[in-house]
């Protein structure tokens, strides 16, 4: 299981936060690959997908991923192999704010 | 007249109520998110909030409780294989949603129906209340759509949606920078409208091509709907059948990005004019409006109430509102200050609050 790290400034916009302040989420999900661990995400928050990728699949330009500490190589196909205890973190890139 | 007004800022939405003549902000939503526009539905009182989030996109949010709780919608999205092509000479890009840049209800007899205009350039149709969005492919495969360009952002947009208040079949919208684009017929079929406008921006013999007329706001008479206004970016244009005129005398300038028509004399017509487009400041430093009750035969500038010294209040084109009787007027600056007027704007009265940048101000019925 892959162990997802939502920033907070994102899940202050999950359903329950409704836009308010809001903790760091962390969620188990399976996953192979980080697009797999991504869907896992978004399965539970369907409304989370728009804000992390574009209609075309790629992470935003100021979302920032990291895998084990390192960020993302590809943001328009994030499909990295992962390992089965990887660490994800979702985070907003400081710029764009 | 209407006692709400929704102002929407760089962080977040005001919501001003009058109460013993006087304007209050009553609440304040989102704080600290950038709200693009607020748009509010006549129909059945719901008000729409997009909100343009600089890490995660563009967001719609809807409240059915005049702003007391929120729900998320659906936005617009362009399908795999839509392109951004320009004819400024940028290479084409795939499109993405940048800024659901207008949102406008549909008629009367069509409940539900919302329409969005965005950048880059798509027009999208809602029929339940935003819970989706269909693009409108027809204006989308325009050929003409490969020559729009952007004018103040970097791709084209459709800022202005006219609904036809006898006939919601009969669409018209603003596009910056691509003239007017009109239907007769709900969307399916559209023809360039911007024809008699003028492009001092342009190459003389390209000037007169309705397609590369970058018009700023595009407004029509509630009564009487076969009159149009535009603030364009080098001139003031009106429109009541046929092509459109110029009208070249509007004090201190002809340069802006708003404008409002009385909802029912479309001879009355405001415009809050700026120094023109390389410097984008009042003229002066004086906040002025110049309202037009002849049909831009001649103006007043207004000014009672308004700064009239060291002032660089800048009013974007979705800034300034007119409410349902004519009467009560406001308007937002880039630097934060909101103004109001009970009179048709011959006296003025400054919100007492430092807003931030303020985009938008919608008056909720």
């Amino acid at each position: 299981m892959a162990r997802v790290v939502l920033a907070s400034a994102l899940s202050r916009w999950l359903p329950a936060a409704a836009g308010r302040p809001s903790q760091e989420v962390v969620l188990e999900v399976p996953g192979a690959s980080l697009d797999e661990a991504l869907d896992g995400v978004f399965a539970r928050f369907p409304n989370l997908r728009g804000y992390v990728l574009d209609e075309h699949g790629a992470v935003r330009h100021h979302v920032a991923v990291f895998v084990d500490g390192t960020a993302i190589a590809d943001k328009r196909r994030p499909v990295q192999a992962l390992r089965a205890d990887s660490e994800i973190y979702v985070m907003q890139a400081l710029s764009g704010g | 007249m209407s006692d709400t007004l929704l102002v929407s800022t760089r962080k977040g939405l005001f919501v001003l109520e009058r109460r013993k003549d006087a304007w209050n902000i009553a609440r304040h939503v989102f704080p600290g998110d950038n709200i693009a526009l607020t748009a509010v539905d006549s129909r059945d009182g719901t008000w729409y909030a997009v909100l343009d989030l600089g890490h995660f996109g563009n967001k719609l949010q809807r409240s059915t409780d005049r702003g007391a709780t929120w729900a998320e919608c659906a936005v617009p999205v362009y399908a795999e294989g839509d392109q951004v092509i320009t004819g400024d000479g940028k290479p084409p890009v795939p499109a993405v949603l940048r800024l659901i840049w207008s949102l406008e209800a549909g008629g009367v007899d069509q409940p539900g129906w919302l329409w969005a205009g965005t950048i880059p350039g798509g027009l999208f149709r809602s029929d339940d209340c935003g819970a989706s969005w269909q693009m409108v492919r027809s204006l989308w495969d325009m050929p003409e759509r490969k020559q729009w360009f952007g004018g103040g952002f970097d791709q084209p947009g459709i800022h202005s949606i006219c609904i036809d208040p006898r006939d919601p079949r009969r669409i018209c919208v603003g596009i910056s920078t691509a003239g007017i684009w009109g239907s007769d017929n709900g969307g399916a079929t559209w023809s360039q409208r911007a024809q008699g406008m003028r492009a001092a921006y342009m190459p003389a013999e390209r000037a007169h091509d309705p397609n590369v007329q970058d018009v700023h706001h595009l407004v029509q008479c509630r009564s009487q709907p076969d009159v149009f206004w535009v603030q364009h970016h080098n001139g003031v244009f009106r429109n009541t059948g046929g092509d459109w005129q110029e009208i070249e005398n509007v004090p201190p300038s002809v340069f802006g990005f708003a404008v409002a028509v009385h909802p029912r004399d479309g001879n009355t017509a405001w415009f809050v004019p700026a120094i023109k487009d390389e410097r984008r400041i009042p003229v002066d430093g004086k906040v002025v409006v110049a309202r037009t009750r002849d049909g831009g035969k001649s103006f007043d500038v207004l000014r009672n109430g308004l700064p009239q010294h060291d002032a660089y209040d800048l009013v974007l084109r979705h800034a300034l509102a007119i409410d349902a009787s004519g009467d009560r007027l406001a308007f937002g600056s880039s630097t934060g200050g909101v103004w109001t007027s009970e009179d048709q704007g011959d006296h003025w009265s400054q919100l007492d609050a430092r807003l931030p940048p303020v985009y938008a101000v919608t008056f909720a019925d």
